[in-house]
């Protein structure tokens, strides 16, 4: 029954199957395949299932049986969209849409600029260098609670809280301040406490593409009389505009889709609520997941905007 | 005579001083002052904090050195016969038993997935790493909410709770981890000449016994780098331990500070000596391998 031809073709089919790129790419998925599968699983499947949730109704109720639950349409968007505590309502009161806007810029062009000093330091040759390079990362590789709740003591409301102390002592401050149950303080504080955090991130980056300038650039502008503010304005910084934007967008991005810093430090009080504390508002303490599920989709929009503005305006440019 | 002389030796002194002190080291000297002092003091704030005592606490002006180094809010975190115990040992050991795994199997996964993509030719590859990189997007709190009605629905079919499931946490840093780890690694592959494997294929070894036989040896800081990420990613995590543990006895060390310091009777020495105990095997571990981490850092940032 079976034919010369069957039997050819079973053979063509097992040299195929046991040839080297055959057997090379069928090793290379078996290696790849538990990483992809984590990834997909725990990643790239629920974030399209997250888009899913935001059109229904998911509460803890349904949740064990979250597929069933009924279809609602924009209806937890609109729901996001009108919230108090969404909305912007007053130069007073920003809602947290807007909060998050101006927080992640602010802060993140402060710790990009912090950065850019802390670089500038450690470009330069001294005794101990590396030691200082390691201390600069301390706060960047601290557990993100310790290094809050030492802040929250440092700015405490009381006289025995340093910063207080410190000002009163200076005769700055005649009475203590609560600077993180100070409307407007607390956006500040918020602001300088992700700037201590992060900038070493931002420190380590210029400072490897400093380290990679060309010293014959700088020499051959001192040979034609270049005081250091020239060198720095014409040779440093456009060396270094294209990892400055790499870094603002990447900060910009994860401080955006930051929860612990604002959490830990204020609570989302005091106006400093931004969308991914609303985010879990709305999910852990209302129990609504579908609304959670909305705003985190209204985060990841906006997030894309900002990726959709750098690479249209600043790679493209970069290009030509 | 002599006091010319004097003279003349201070004025060249001085001389000399402005010579060395120009503006430009002023402003540095100032420049890394502000910087050690303004990274330094919290840390100091913190360990010097954790021997005050209650008086110290709860003085009307901050004490900046304690007047002793008491023990006092250790013994209130480890010692069973302290009325406050706080059972803080426990917390550290859960704390190990996510990151150790985390670590362990992030490094063996990641080495065979970057092994793969730096070294082989397969269809999907560059597809594999873009996508893996989406992570890098996606804000940690969208994840967390599929994620938590996810595992609530595959945990009642199958029979876990996702509550208070150390494993449970174990999966999502791996997810947050490996797409870093992947990418370290694979670069690190890159650079290594490929040569020194094909003499090993040549000589008849597996794919496998040539990962094992040659890859591993040689990437031994890259590997230590991966293992040194991931175990710090996992150790300081905060959101999805805070989301998925409600007990006590399972908490990570971060959830069991911020239970600590949201007690109702106000004790920031102990959160201090919480604080310490869980910054300084990081710090350690940071600065006996500060070179491996660093190239890890730049590659990956701390994704936070």
């Amino acid at each position: 029954m079976a034919g010369p031809a069957n039997e050819d073709a079973r053979r063509y089919l097992f040299r195929r199957w046991n040839s080297i790129h055959a057997r090379e790419s069928r090793l290379a998925w078996a290696l790849t395949s538990p990483t992809a599968l984590i990834v997909f699983g725990l990643v790239i499947f629920p974030a399209f299932f997250s888009g899913w949730m935001s059109f229904h109704d998911v509460s803890l109720r349904n949740l064990s049986s979250v597929f069933s639950a009924p279809f609602v349409g924009f209806e937890n968007y609109v729901d996001v969209i009108n919230n108090w505590a969404f909305k912007f309502h007053s130069l007073r009161s920003w809602g947290a849409a807007i909060t998050s806007v101006v927080y992640s810029f602010v802060s993140t062009a402060l710790t990009v600029l912090v950065g850019l000093l802390a670089a500038l330091i450690l470009n330069r040759k001294f005794r101990a260098r590396g030691l200082a390079r390691a201390i600069f990362l301390f706060p960047y590789i601290a557990p993100i609670v310790s290094v809050a709740f030492v802040w929250r003591w440092l700015l405490s409301p009381r006289t025995s809280g340093v910063l207080n102390d410190l000002l009163i002592r200076m005769g700055a401050l005649s009475a203590p301040i609560s600077y993180i149950s100070t409307r407007g303080l607390a956006l500040i504080i918020v602001v300088a406490f992700t700037a201590w955090r992060y900038f070493p991130f931002a420190m380590l980056m210029l400072l490897a593409r400093l380290q990679a300038i060309d010293s014959t650039l700088y020499e051959s502008a001192a040979v034609d009389g270049a005081n250091g503010w020239q060198k720095f304005r014409y040779i440093t910084i456009p060396e270094l505009r294209y990892v400055l934007g790499a870094v603002f967008m990447l900060r910009l991005i994860w401080t955006f889709n930051k929860f612990d810093d604002i959490f830990l430090l204020t609570g989302g009080g005091y106006g400093t609520n931004v969308l991914p504390i609303l985010t879990y508002q709305f999910t852990f303490k209302s129990f609504d997941f579908g609304k959670g599920a909305a705003t985190a989709m209204i985060l990841l929009g906006i997030l894309l905007l900002f990726l959709l503005v750098y690479l249209l305006f600043f790679v493209r440019r970069g290009e030509t | 005579m002599d006091r010319k002389g004097n003279s003349e030796k201070k004025l060249d002194v001085f001389g000399h001083l402005t010579r060395w002190f120009t503006l430009p080291k002023f402003f540095f000297a100032a420049g890394l002052t502000f910087f050690l002092t303004g990274v330094l003091f919290p840390f100091y704030w913190m360990i010097t904090s954790s021997f005050k005592s209650y008086a110290e606490i709860g003085s009307r002006t901050p004490v900046y050195w304690p007047s002793s180094f008491r023990l006092e809010a250790y013994r209130e975190l480890f010692d069973p016969s302290h009325p406050e115990f706080w059972n803080f040992g426990q917390n550290l050991l859960n704390s190990f038993k996510v990151a150790a795994p985390t670590a362990i199997i992030a490094v063996v996964l990641s080495l065979l997935g970057a092994y793969a993509i730096a070294r082989l030719r397969f269809k999907g590859k560059e597809l594999l790493l873009n996508g893996v990189l989406l992570v890098y997007l996606f804000p940690a709190v969208l994840l967390m909410i599929p994620l938590f009605a996810m595992l609530t629905k595959v945990g009642r079919s199958v029979g876990f709770s996702v509550q208070d499931n150390l494993v449970v946490l174990i999966l999502t840093y791996l997810a947050q981890t490996l797409p870093v780890a992947l990418y370290m690694l694979t670069n690190y592959f890159k650079s290594i000449p490929a040569e020194i494997e094909q003499a090993g294929l040549i000589d008849g070894c597996s794919r496998l016994g040539v990962i094992w036989r040659i890859t591993i040896p040689l990437s031994i800081p890259a590997l230590t780098s991966v293992a040194m990420y991931t175990f710090m990613i996992a150790w300081n995590e905060f959101l999805y331990a805070l989301v998925f543990l409600n007990s006590p006895e399972v908490f990570t060390v971060p959830i069991k500070i911020n239970m600590i310091f949201n007690d109702p009777t106000p004790r920031p020495h102990v959160v201090m000596a919480a604080s310490t105990i869980t910054t300084i095997p990081v710090m350690i571990l940071f600065l006996t391998l500060q070179r491996f981490l660093e190239e890890g850092l730049t590659a990956g940032g701390v994704k936070g």
